[in-house]
């Protein structure tokens, strides 16, 4: 039992432009980088396109209104059409190219998350609450892609219109541009200042909100148990505080945005004022047309339209980039369980398995196995008890690599556990997991798990042999019927069963069961032996077990004791020992004849 | 009555009515900030005719300066806007958010076994989110459309009402471009999000389940189901793009044509002396006023659509009638509970989703459990013993026939007392991610220094929680997978036993627990039971020894009851079982 330490992530944010993760991230463009470069040539034209518009007015007023030249406005109307409709085409093809990169790019991040997490192992998945993996695999992503379908090529777009803007002024009126300009400064002031801050509130509401859907998800998954204990009001008052955390942080985003978005506007107007204000001067002196002043007005407005939903573009670079920042080491996180280099198979395959001087811990030094050794002969059946926590289920947890052995070796038909490939071993071996596990979808799917070569005729056997054939076949639509989530609606010993039918389904050629039966009735429990005893013959099996019925027909067994296997050999060997399992028999057997002889008080 | 429909807004309007305030300040801020910034434009009319006129310089100064002043008012009202309008948005968010919550708390496990953890979720953060973007953001905007709509329009038609039609004409166009995308982008983002959400639900299995997965070498075909999800989602996104891709672009053109037909229209009219250019001037001033908030318009439909199909499903929480009543405290009521309970011609099935019950899990259920007796349970995996203890803390409505404790209708106990007498070890542990001493005393009662080390010791946990490192204060992981199973239990036990209840139930609540420690669990369960009743489900007839009675149940009925003696007696199905388990435990003594 170590420390359950865990990546809490979800509250790192980091900066909003970091030039590592940025670079990492268009790594992903290198397979479209042709489209992408295409899609970058496209957007300049567009920008051009859209930034002749204030240029065609002023030639308009000077060249043929101010002249009364009405055909040549005609013409330049019409010239000004064209350039509309082009635009439109083409800002349409960029934008939607743009944005299917996105999605592309959006599936491999997501395929690739899927896959790595796929091959984790276990270890990994108990120091990370499931919620916030999934989070990773679905929301982090389409943030991902927000950035690339609108976040960078957006800033970048704005960015060339901005230099397509300063140019036109330039080229209009080197003085009166720089007039115009002279507001940047404050503008450059204002944006700095309300972006430092809005990183600290975003990053405060998205913690809090974090934090909000941990806290459903826990309580909403263990509601009958707050009900049961009474602890609605406790339990809601936790929330409230937490829900109040993240509305003061939306509080704090609100002054924000109300101070921020009039100073844009004023600043706005003052840079009109000031350009009315010196362009009448200037044109007072014939310096000027009235044509270029509309010009340099309307030119102002579109170098302020960027800056209009500055703080979306912001939000969303920022948040990609502690999205990306929480992907990246996610998937940097080396899966440790793995295949070695060149995996070996075993050749001639009998089930024998060794383990020797095995020592093991979750969380190192707190080892919890210290140097197990025992041999199961091919086709035999060991069963293994001890009291709780004593290491049973870690014992068959190694033996299929779900966590790798610190000293020692496990080896089968004399090959190393280490040698071979997690999914090779675990070919021939079926676990049946003490803690139940059940899908939705129907009960053919829980048991079959969609492996296509089982037909549902195995189904319905393995259904039969653990006596659940009958309650299935009751259902209203026999194997087909739905399960809720987590099995809700079926009785523990019918999920435990069921979970019992995916092992013989997958016929295995060692079978290990881990409290398998400890929720089934007697009666049903006889029955599955009787239909292990044939499936299980010349095949070797191990049984954890606490009851002694079910380890009744062992060929052997061990005895663990704190993680130290101490006791080993048949029932009458252990007894004549006189040690661990003698008392834990005696015990067990007093208990049983107690109630006769409470009875018989 | 019985057609008296819940209304959409009958939740949210008493939520709204206590801002109503905020929001007549904010609309009236919105209002006048929105008049003055639109004196701007007409300034900059006056402005160019005084330069055309060849006016001394002073008479532009003021105009500019007087722009600039009129910005300045006009950015206090927008601050007042926001920080009345949004800043009752959130708390809005936040009073709805609670009540929502607090009625989940109120809602019992058949309603959380049949809906989605997720979608429960994604209302109480996503959907509620959306009402708050149509009340807060979706308000101001409306008011902020109108008011610069009516105020434009004046200004315009007042300045020349030939280009106010020229320029109103298509920017409607816009409006409706925009309201009809939104529409349809709209029908297409619900279905989207409804394959985000299995999308969801996909990865939360996988991963909830991931033993499983690689014990049977799923991940092959995981990642293959997986991949065809995900293909599908970006092909919908897709087609959402090209739908939602029109708007910029559509955006553009109608602006530029609206930019072009008044530059067209109104050159004409300078050229034939009835326009000033400071006329032209203002009015693409005004033009660009006006094209954000008829745009606006069209988001606002959307805002609205979207908010209220999300008030639509937190609705359908709000409205859920919880199965369990609580009838609530009166002078009448109980107030602690003594310990008999009594089932009376008890019949019992689970409710459907649709509202319809399934075949009865119990059926005609006569029981009396007198107050400080033991009684044992026994009998087939699915033949109701959960079923019929759960109905004791009221986990599930009762139907037909009765149950009482202590001589009270069920129906009648406020859930407080009667829950706070029952201490229910259920066959399934739930841990929360929280530290051990934290999920013992998960009651919380007063005076519990010690308390929780005596639980603990109790439920026989004590010695190896000593042993972790962190002792009491060990963080568990998930759902607490990162104690064995019998650890699991045992703390759950303990948690119970924190309770002191006057009723002790425990569900096969030692399955996970060896003989030995689990018969040092009842020997120290013998030093706190008596004098209180309990209720002992097993399937192992040695735990039920010191049972005063013993019941079997088959198929939702009780087959037979009583002693063990008379049970034995009968030689019916009792008696087989416990010969075969004893045999057993016998035949391996010789
Ligand atoms: N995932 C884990 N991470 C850290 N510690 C663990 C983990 N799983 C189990 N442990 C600890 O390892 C020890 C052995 O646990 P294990 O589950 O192997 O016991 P067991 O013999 O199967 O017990 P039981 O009979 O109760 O199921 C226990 O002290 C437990 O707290
Ligand atoms: N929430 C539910 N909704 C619908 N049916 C249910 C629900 N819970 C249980 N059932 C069904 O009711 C029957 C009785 O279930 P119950 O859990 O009471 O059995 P049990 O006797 O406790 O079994 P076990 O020994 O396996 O724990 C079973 O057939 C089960 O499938
Ligand atoms: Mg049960």
């Amino acid at each position: 039992m170590g420390p359950a330490k865990s990546i809490s992530d979800d509250e790192v944010l980091g900066k909003a432009y970091d030039a590592r993760l940025m670079r990492r991230l268009l790594t992903y463009l290198r397979p479209y980088r042709l489209r992408v470069i295409a899609s970058i040539l496209l957007l300049l034209v567009v920008t051009v396109l859209e930034l002749s518009g204030p240029v065609l007015v002023q030639i308009a007023i000077d060249n043929y209104i101010s002249v009364g030249d009405n055909a040549g406005l005609v013409r330049i109307a019409l010239f000004y059409f064209g350039i509309l409709v082009s635009s439109f085409v083409l800002a349409y093809i960029q934008f939607y190219s743009m944005q299917a990169i996105g999605q592309r790019v959006q599936y491999d991040i997501r395929m690739q998350l899927f896959r790595h997490l796929q091959a984790m192992h276990l270890g990994f998945f108990d120091r990370n609450p499931v919620g916030r993996l999934v989070t990773r695999v679905t929301n982090d992503v389409n943030v991902l892609d927000e950035l690339f379908s609108s976040g960078v090529v957006a800033v970048f777009g704005d960015i060339m219109t901005l230099i397509g803007i300063v140019v036109a002024m330039l080229y209009y009126n080197v003085e009166l541009a720089l007039i115009t300009f002279a507001v940047i400064p404050f503008l450059v002031l204002a944006t700095a200042i309300f972006r430092r801050r809005v990183r600290d509130t975003y990053r405060d509401v998205r913690m809090w909100l974090a934090k909000i859907n941990a806290f459903l998800q826990e309580h909403l998954t263990g509601m009958t148990v707050i009900q049961l204990f009474n602890q609605e009001k406790r339990t809601f008052n936790r929330f409230s505080d937490i829900n109040e955390k993240l509305r003061a942080a939306n509080f704090r985003s609100i002054y924000l945005y109300a101070i921020f978005y009039p100073t844009v506007e004023l600043i706005e107007t003052v840079a009109i004022a000031l350009l009315i204000y010196y362009g009448g001067l200037r044109i007072g002196i014939s310096l000027l047309t009235f044509g270029e002043l509309v010009a340099f007005l309307q030119l102002v407005e579109r170098f302020f339209r960027p800056l209009r939903d500055l703080a979306d573009k912001y939000n969303i670079l920022q948040a990609s980039m502690a999205s990306s920042e929480r992907i990246f080491k996610l998937l940097d996180e080396p899966p440790r369980v793995t295949a070695p280099a060149s995996p070996k198979t075993i050749p001639d395959f009998k089930g024998e398995i060794v383990f020797d001087n095995v020592s093991f811990a979750y969380n190192e030094p707190d080892y919890i196995l210290h140097e197990v050794s025992f041999t199961v002969r091919p086709g035999e059946k060991v069963a293994v008890v001890g009291a709780t926590g004593a290491g049973k289920t870690s014992l068959a947890s190694l033996l299929l690599r779900f966590y790798d052995y610190q000293k020692g070796d496990i080896r089968i038909d004399g090959m190393s556990l280490k040698a071979m490939s997690p999914e090779y071993i675990r070919s021939f071996m079926a676990l049946v997991l003490q803690e139940v596990f059940i899908f939705s979808g129907d009960f053919a799917g829980n048991i079959h798990l969609n492996r296509s070569d089982i037909t549902a005729e195995q189904v319905a056997e393995a259904a039969r042999q653990v006596g659940l054939g009958g309650f299935i076949e009751r259902q209203p639509q026999k194997y087909q019927t739905e399960v809720q989530e987590r099995g809700a609606t079926l009785s523990t010993g019918q999920k435990q069963l069921l979970s019992f039918a995916r092992a013989l389904a997958y016929n295995p050629k060692i079978l290990i069961l881990d409290e398998a039966t400890s929720s089934v009735d007697a009666e049903t429990e006889a029955l599955i032996q009787t239909a292990l005893d044939k499936l299980m013959q010349n095949r070797t099996s191990i049984i954890i077990a606490h009851r002694l019925s079910t380890i009744e027909k062992a060929d052997r067994i061990l005895v663990m004791h704190k993680g130290v296997l101490r006791e080993s050999g048949t029932h009458q060997e252990l007894l004549a020992l006189k040690g661990i399992y003698y008392t834990l028999y005696q015990t067990q057997f007093n208990f049983a004849n107690g109630s006769r002889n409470h009875a018989q008080v | 009555m019985a057609n008296d429909k819940p209304g959409r807004f009958d939740h949210l309007l008493p939520i709204l009515k206590r801002y109503y305030g905020y929001f007549w300040f904010g609309t009236l801020a919105t209002a006048f900030s929105n008049a003055l910034i639109l004196i701007v434009p007409y300034l900059t009319k006056l402005a160019f005719e005084a330069i055309q006129q060849g006016q001394p310089s002073a008479a532009v100064f003021r105009l500019s300066l007087a722009m600039v002043i009129l910005a300045v008012v006009a950015g206090v009202f927008r601050f007042f806007m926001r920080r009345s309008i949004i800043w009752a948005s959130r708390k809005i968010e936040y009073d709805l958010r609670g009540t929502l919550f607090s009625k989940l708390l109120t809602l019992d496990p058949g309603f959380y076994h049949t809906s989605k953890t997720g979608d429960l979720m994604a209302h109480a953060t996503n959907d509620i989110e959306a009402v708050r973007m149509m009340v807060g953001p979706g308000v101001m905007q409306v008011v902020n459309a109108v008011v610069s709509t009516v105020v434009s329009l004046a200004f315009m038609i007042a300045l020349s009402p030939k280009l106010t039609i020229v320029t109103v004409l298509p920017l409607t166009l816009l409006s409706l471009v925009v309201n009809r995308l939104g529409t349809l982008a709209h029908k297409k983002y619900q279905i989207i999000q409804a394959h985000f959400a299995y999308l969801t639900t996909r990865v939360q299995e996988n991963l909830a389940g991931v033993r499983v997965i690689k014990a049977y070498r799923r991940e092959g075909s995981e990642i293959d189901r997986f991949a065809e999800a995900s293909r599908t989602y970006i092909d919908m996104n897709l087609s959402m793009i090209r739908l939602v891709g029109l708007f910029g672009p559509m955006l553009a053109i109608i602006v530029g044509g609206v930019t072009l037909l008044v530059l067209f229209v109104g050159g004409r009219e300078i050229m034939a002396q009835r326009l000033s250019l400071g006329t032209l001037v203002a009015f693409f001033g005004y033009m660009g006023w006006l094209t954000w908030p008829i745009m606006a318009l069209g988001w606002v439909i959307s805002l609205y659509q979207r908010g209220t199909a999300s008030l639509d499903r937190i609705n359908r929480i709000l409205n859920t009638q919880p199965l369990i009543l609580d009838p609530g405290k009166s002078k009448s009521s109980p107030t602690k509970v003594k310990g008999k309970i009594e089932f009376r011609n008890l019949t019992f099935a689970y409710p459907r989703p649709d509202g319809t019950t399934g075949a009865p899990v119990l059926s005609d259920i006569n029981l009396l459990i007198e107050p400080g007796t033991r009684l044992g349970i026994i009998g087939p995996t699915g033949s109701g013993k959960t079923t019929l203890v759960s109905l004791i803390s009221r986990l599930y409505p009762t139907q037909a026939g009765q149950l009482l404790v202590d001589d009270i209708d069920i129906r009648l106990w406020p859930l407080a007392p009667l829950r706070r007498g029952i201490g229910f070890v259920p066959q399934e542990t739930f841990l929360f991610s929280d530290t051990l001493e934290a999920n013992i005393d998960f009651s919380a009662e007063e005076n519990r220094s010690g308390r929780v080390v005596e639980a603990a010791m109790l439920a026989a946990l004590h010695e190896e929680v000593e042993g972790f490192p962190q002792r009491y204060e060990t963080i568990l992981g998930e759902r607490g997978i990162t104690l064995s199973g019998g650890q699991k239990q045992r703390t759950a036990l303990a948690r119970a036993i924190m309770k002191q209840p006057a009723v002790v139930i425990l569900d096969d609540a030692t399955s996970s627990v060896d003989t030995e420690t689990e018969e040092k669990i009842f020997a120290n369960l013998e030093t706190i039971l008596p004098g209180r009743t309990s209720i002992i489900i097993s399937h192992r007839v040695s735990s039920l020894k010191n049972c005063h009675r013993i019941v079997y149940l088959a198929d939702g009925r009780i087959a037979e009851a009583g002693t063990h003696d008379e049970l034995l007696a009968k030689n019916g199905p009792y008696a087989a079982l416990y010969r075969r388990q004893l045999m057993e435990a016998e035949l391996e003594k010789m």
